[in-house]
């Protein structure tokens, strides 16, 4: 009689066949290499794609209350599943998992009446990533002040890293104000109020919401990406004639928006 | 964690900073998730900062995925470093599980299959870890609710092989311990028969239900209610075994007020103090 050869999967094969099922909720390929007494497989595995799903979905609502809050908890459970489904964490921190979750709406709700949404995840986000960032003392004016003159167009200035550039067409920093637990109940948002243009600021565990208008916006944008005062002046100027450096300067130091300048080596 | 003071300690979350920040609190150590404070800065960061100066810490991983086949996370890896100087931590741990695999994470601690080829992997991704960290790694062996028919090692095999081949340490769940006995119908006290007590730096203990469908029965490690009597029969035969390691108690879901955790890591201490005295 001739002597069967067992198949031995490797372990990649296993957890490959094993993680499939979870993700999708079936037993599919995973079913041989699972012992099924006293225990029915499917009901082993459903154990842990529950876990699975509540993680993420408790995660989720974590990262975004607000839209939580705007579209209810059944609709909000609805989205959150598909969106796992598409999407499925891709980091051991859950914190990161819902990066993507502001364009899944966005695709989701593109031209209907929640298409501000989107915006709302994305605030959200931001708002997140900067709550995580380490704090920094502010800038001190003394050096400035010994600055040559002649250097300001190649200075560079570093920007608070809890610092996060917020721009929609939509209110949506006004709506998640309203939104937040704390907030008044009876305040009404109107949605054509026309755009938002933030910069988030996290000093102490309190979030500073500085509002920008577009000259103010265009320049710290320039900033974050590393360009010089300079150039940054140029974007400024293109969003708004009337930039006034000066003045602009002052508010994003005393606001610790702007926590460090460089002039560069010659 | 000095040797000469292994009160139990307990698992702290995020909802019990405030107490502990403010009313220091009688706790022998903390214990904490490592991913929580994957952050430059923040409220939880700052927080354990506060803490870490009144009380012994250690950082318990949930999300290295030792046990995948995917290349081993060194952004993880390295936040968790960068952490662990931040903090200065008496222990590291992580679980013998995995979680990922192709990129994708189940974010769940999902067991082994108990083979020669898994002790070989997940021993050389330990002896990795432990290497960038400088120091001795813990593992802890997970509660399941699977058994792969691909096994060829018990699951206390498997965990004396890893640490064998590793040089790593053993966080012993006994919850876990207990949890799996149940539901794949071996007996706790062959398993702990098996973990060589030179290893075993850590006891575990949490609470655990029990879920039964169509005659079936699993019990499943919620950590949400008080340690079961049957897990303090195993705690006691532990110290017995494996002398007088530091305790944690673990509750995650539906947390109590802070004096119910301080309650419970007062009885693992009447166990170690009665087991102390009937060995003296």
């Amino acid at each position: 009689m001739a002597t069967e050869i067992p198949f031995m999967p490797t372990l990649r094969e296993i957890q490959t066949a094993v993680l499939d099922a979870l993700l999708r909720g079936t037993l599919e390929d995973a079913g041989p290499h699972i012992a099924t007494t006293p225990v029915p497989a499917a009901w082993r595995l459903s154990i842990y794609r529950g876990n699975i799903v509540e993680n993420f979905l408790r995660a989720l609502a974590s990262t975004y209350p607000v839209v939580r809050q705007l579209v209810g908890t059944d609709y909000f459970r609805q989205i959150a599943e598909d969106f796992h489904a598409q999407s499925p964490s891709r980091s051991g921190d859950l914190k990161a998992s819902g990066r993507a979750f502001a364009d899944y709406l966005g695709e989701l709700h593109r031209d209907d009446r929640f298409s501000y949404l989107a915006d709302i995840a994305r605030l959200e986000w931001l708002i997140q990533e900067s709550s995580l960032s380490a704090d920094h003392p502010p800038l001190d004016l003394a050096r400035l002040a010994v600055v040559d003159p002649s250097t300001y167009e190649a200075l560079g200035f570093t920007l608070h890293p809890t610092l996060r550039l917020f721009a929609s067409p939509f209110p949506a920093l006004s709506i998640w104000q309203a939104n937040m637990a704390d907030a008044e109940p009876s305040v009404v948002i109107d949605l054509a109020a026309g755009a938002d243009r933030v910069a988030i600021l996290h000093h102490r565990g309190e979030f500073d919401f500085l509002r920008l208008n577009p000259g103010e916006l265009a320049f710290l944008r320039s900033l974050g990406t590393g360009e010089c005062f300079g150039a940054a002046l140029t974007h400024a100027q293109a969003a708004d004639e009337g930039f006034d450096a000066s003045a602009v300067l002052r508010r994003l130091v005393s606001a610790a928006a702007i926590v460090d300048c460089s002039v560069p080596n010659r | 964690m000095s040797p000469s003071t292994p009160s139990a300690g307990i698992g702290l979350r995020a909802q019990h900073h405030a107490t502990v920040v403010h009313a220091n609190p009688e706790v022998a150590w903390f214990e904490v998730h490592s991913e929580n404070y994957f952050a430059d800065g923040g409220a939880p960061i700052e927080s354990l900062e506060k803490i870490r100066g009144r009380y012994p810490l250690s950082l318990h991983g949930v999300g290295l995925s030792l046990g995948s086949t995917d290349p081993l996370n060194l952004e993880h890896l390295t936040s968790l470093q960068r952490l662990a100087s931040r903090i200065e931590p008496a222990i590291i741990s992580e679980h013998l599980a995995w979680s990922s695999v192709g990129g994708r994470f189940a974010n769940d601690l999902l067991p082994l299959p108990y083979t020669e080829e898994a002790v070989q992997h997940v021993s050389a991704r330990i002896n990795h870890v432990q290497d960038v960290l400088g120091r001795e790694l813990l593992i802890e062996n997970v509660s399941s609710y699977l058994e792969f028919t691909d096994s060829t090692l018990k699951e206390w095999e498997f965990v004396a092989a890893v640490a064998e081949e590793s040089g790593c340490g053993i966080l012993l769940d006994l919850n876990n311990v207990f949890v799996s006995a149940c539901n794949h119908g071996f007996c706790w006290r062959e398993y702990l028969a098996a973990i060589p007590p030179a290893r075993v730096r850590e006891f575990h203990l949490a609470g655990h239900q029990c879920i039964e469908r169509a005659g079936a029965r699993l019990l499943i490690d919620t950590h949400d209610r008080p340690v079961s009597d049957a897990v303090w029969d195993i705690y006691r035969a532990a110290l017995r075994r494996f002398g007088d390691v530091p305790t944690l108690i673990e509750w995650d879901a539906d947390l109590p007020a802070f004096a119910v955790l301080q309650a419970e890591a007062r009885t693992a201490d009447g166990h170690r103090n009665t087991v102390h005295a009937d060995a003296a």
